[in-house]
């Protein structure tokens, strides 16, 4: 019996020696043959081309829009002229571009430092509006900014540059009180402050209660070093830049969209409809996507060829790359093709049968941009061999 | 005859005849005699032996007997010891105090999509509000402690919430103070005399009457005060020592206690979401002062009362390089109540100031990370008060059964420091209905109403609200 125990133990023994041993084994021998599987892209020139030439200059632009709409408006502090009003109306769709192109990029100090709140809050509060007209003789930006966002920004501008937006979105100066063009001025300046705290923030220091942070700019462009600890790598930084995109994609086709549209002409709501006072809708909706492409590309369309996504995707994809490429240019022409042949602004649209199967065209186009994003390239990321 | 001489003859005979066998007996007896007696002693050593082992075992019973007195004595030793044990835990188990109440609503509000929007949607919704349980021990005459533990919204630790007030309405992810399961108070007490007490620990402030009244038959409307919850903590608690006592009719409190944080003001409801619940640890560098004086007792009946709070705010910021001022609190509230017969009529008024509310809204909109949204702007000035009347209809119906009117109003951006307030956050709740209690424990409650905005381009909302209530101490 106890022969037959020990037996028994000695061939488990053996055995599990056996396994054990077959691990220890690999050290000595050869790395077995890895089948190649996934690609291999060098990173470091697009990250750094996508941040300053794409990131960092849309927000230096956005600061420099700032300042000639601080200096548009308060042209019209005494002004009869239309054509003052009417250039501080260009002011405002010039300082509008930058804005709603950087959207595919929200993330870093415009996220952190709460700008996007105090600069672009939607919608508007416009009964409070008209009581700080009421009550208010003479504004200024410091007091302004300590009132809550949804009377300051982009779209409070917009207001009383551009009217109620329900008719049209020609105000004559004439119809410019003195409070309205006090009050734009100063929330002007606001948004000029804001504007150049963001663009410091990318180039100076990505945290204005620290003289030691870095500009964000290089917590992109130096992934993994010492004292960034935003990022640890270029696959941390390259996800980030792809769900930006894919953000905004989001943003556009399900919010900004979908959501005046609602599910039937009767429930179609224009008071959803951002940036409707200026009818400006649908330039701000293919910007927005306009931004997807700067990021995509790498440049601003019509700039020298630069590294961008495209060259991440084609690294591993080359068709992938050019479909995306497309379905970027897609979404960006179906959503301008809304307008139709006479023009019609997006709150229109949306009341309208030919122009809600439009809509509809332009949200399948970035649903399909969504998925091919989501699908597609994030799972690229895990596929990337870093060199 | 000579039958009878032959049967004389027979017996001489036979005499003899035994006389001669006698004799030969008599020859062989000795043998015997000493067989018989051997065997008589056999028989005596025998019976000698039984009666030792008789005698053995009855000296074993004696023992045994012993042994079962003993065993008796101890088993009436461990009975009164019982006896002594379960008395002494029945004196300790009244010095254990339960207690326990809870409420679920049924509510029917009609609610705004955005700040644009000014056409209104019903949503209903229920809730199973809160659930109380409250520990309590007597240790001495003097000395005892009470816990009370709240399952809010049915205990869960995080709450999804939809925020209809951002860009397109979002949904955003709340981990509420440490989950929805609060240590609400945790005290130990000493009182000497009626005349006074201290209590410290984890206590609840004597501000508002709420927190006097927050048991579901303690209030007649269906959800607790909107009023008070629009100002400041509703049923406010906090970490500090107090004192309190009871003087003929006047009843007073004192407490020196943890202030609360500006970092989370905000303006639809004041300083209320100051209240330091969503840290394992409460900053105490700014410590406050709250006291109370009534006379009557508002728990029981007819009282009249004034409270005063007053407090620094900023030190307990946690970015404490963002605001160098004090943002000192100070809220004052007057209170009464009438309970007479069939009358329940109570009102409270509160005011209350924020030095630097200006310099606070700009540190909040600008801290990284903070992301206060739209809600920064604070009124420097706050105010609201309510009135309940009921009418217990128990002695004219056979019904226990009460009719109440209820006001509440609540302006938490009163003023401003600088510029104009919005009227934005200034509601007025008119309602009416009824308390039901089919036992004494339980209260079943339904509230109809109106909701103002003190904005004319807002129309005014109506509102119903059905509510179950329990309460019971052991």
């Amino acid at each position: 019996m106890n022969f037959k125990y020990t037996a028994i133990a000695l061939t488990l023994m053996g055995t599990l020696t056996a396994c054990g041993g077959s691990g220890s084994d690999d050290s000595s021998t050869p790395d077995p043959v890895v089948p190649e599987t996934g690609f291999s892209f060098a990173a470091t020139e697009m990250v750094t081309n996508l941040t300053n030439d794409v990131i960092v200059a849309g927000y230096a632009d956005l600061a420099a829009q700032g300042d000639a709409l601080l200096l548009a408006t308060q042209a019209l502090v005494n002004s009869t002229s239309q054509a003052d009003l009417t250039a501080a109306q260009e002011a405002w769709k010039a300082a509008r571009k930058p804005w709603e192109q950087g959207e595919s990029h929200i993330f870093g100090p415009v996220d952190s430092l709460s700008i996007d709140p105090h600069l672009d809050s939607w919608p508007l509060n416009t009964t409070d509006l008209q009581t700080q007209l009421d009550n208010n003789t003479g504004f200024d930006a410091e007091t302004i900014k300590s009132w809550n966002d949804d009377v300051q920004g982009f779209h409070t501008m917009e207001y009383l540059l551009f009217g109620d937006g329900v008719a049209d979105n020609n105000k004559s100066i004439s119809d410019l009180t003195t409070a309205e063009r006090e009050y734009v001025i100063a929330l002007a300046e606001v948004f000029r402050d804001y504007a150049k705290q963001l663009d410091d923030a990318w180039q100076i220091s990505h945290n204005p209660q620290d003289a030691n942070a870095l500009p964000y700019a290089d917590l992109l462009t130096s992934p993994g070093s010492d004292n960034n600890t935003v990022y640890s790598s270029e696959l941390a930084v390259i996800e980030e830049l792809i769900n930006g995109m894919i953000g905004i994609v989001d943003e556009v086709g399900n919010g900004k969209i979908a959501d005046p549209f609602g599910d039937s002409l009767a429930n179609a709501d224009t008071s959803k409809v951002e940036s409707q006072y200026s009818w400006n809708s649908l330039t701000d909706f293919a910007d927005n996507i306009q931004g997807v492409r700067n990021v995509y590309h790498g440049e601003f369309t019509g700039s020298a060829d630069k590294q961008g996504i495209i060259d991440f995707v084609a690294a591993a994809d080359s068709t992938l790359s050019v479909r995306i490429s497309s379905e970027i240019d897609d979404a960006i022409l179906k959503i301008q093709a809304i307008a139709g042949n006479d023009d019609m602004p997006f709150r229109q649209a949306i009341l309208d049968e030919a122009g809600r199967t439009r809509v509809e065209i332009a949200v399948t186009a970035l649903t399909t941009l969504q998925t091919s994003l989501e699908s597609d390239v994030i799972p690229l990321l895990s596929e990337w061999n870093p060199q | 005859m000579s039958k009878k001489l032959t049967l004389l003859a027979v017996s001489i005979a036979s005499v003899i005849g035994l006389g001669t066998s006698a004799s030969t007996y008599a020859a062989i007896s000795a043998e015997d005699l000493a067989k018989a007696i051997a065997k008589q002693e056999a028989e005596i050593a025998q019976l000698k032996q039984q009666l030792q082992t008789i005698a053995k075992e009855q000296a074993q019973q004696a023992e045994s007997q012993k042994q079962i007195e003993v065993t008796q004595h101890q088993q009436q030793k461990a009975v009164s010891d019982v006896v002594t044990n379960v008395a002494a835990a029945e004196d300790r188990f009244s010095q254990f105090s339960f207690k326990s109440y809870g409420s679920a609503n049924f509510t029917s509000d009609e609610y705004f999509d955005n700040v644009q929007d000014t056409t209104p949607e019903r949503r209903n919704r229920f809730d199973l509000e809160r659930i109380v349980t409250e520990f309590g021990y007597q240790f001495t005459e003097h000395w005892s402690m009470e816990v009370e533990i709240e399952y809010e919204h049915g205990g869960t630790g995080a709450a999804l919430e939809y925020d209809g007030f951002d860009e397109f309405g979002e949904f955003e992810s709340e981990i509420e103070a440490g989950g929805e399961v609060v240590v609400e108070k945790a005290e130990i007490r000493y009182r000497p005399s009626e005349a006074f007490g201290v209590k410290f620990g984890n206590i609840h402030l004597p501000i508002g009457l709420t927190s006097t009244l927050h048991k579901p038959n303690q209030y007649l409307t269906v959800l607790r005060h909107k009023s008070e919850a629009a100002m400041i903590p509703a049923v406010w608690n906090e970490n500090g020592i107090g004192v309190y006592g009871e003087i003929s009719d006047f009843h007073y409190q004192a407490q020196i206690v943890s202030g609360l944080n500006s970092e989370y003001f905000r303006t639809y409801d004041w300083v209320a979401s100051g209240h330091q619940t969503r840290f394992e640890h409460v900053n105490a560098d700014d410590l406050a002062f709250a006291g109370r004086i009534d006379y009557g007792n508002f728990k029981t009946g007819s009282a009249i009362g004034v409270s005063y709070y007053y407090g620094n705010t900023s030190g307990n910021r946690n970015k404490s390089n963002k605001l160098n001022v004090d943002g000192t609190l100070s809220i004052v509230t007057a209170a009464a109540a009438y309970v007479e017969g069939p009358w329940v009529l109570r009102g409270q008024y509160m005011y209350g100031t924020l030095s630097d509310s200006d310099a606070i809204t700009l540190a909040n909109k600008t801290t990284p990370g903070l992301q206060p949204g739209n809600f920064a702007q604070l009124g420097s000035k706050s105010q609201s008060f309510f009135v309940e009347a009921g009418f217990k209809l128990d002695d004219y119906l056979a019904i226990p059964m009460t009719v109440f009117a209820n006001i509440d109003y609540s302006n938490p951006l009163m003023e401003v420091e600088s510029g104009t307030a919005t009227k934005r956050y200034e509601n007025t709740w008119s309602s009416i209905g009824v308390n039901y209690f089919p036992i004494p424990e339980i209260v079943i409650k339904a509230e109809g109403g109106l909701q103002q905005v003190a904005v004319a381009s807002i129309p005014d909302t109506n509102f119903f609200a059905l509510g179950v209530g329990y309460q019971f101490s052991l």
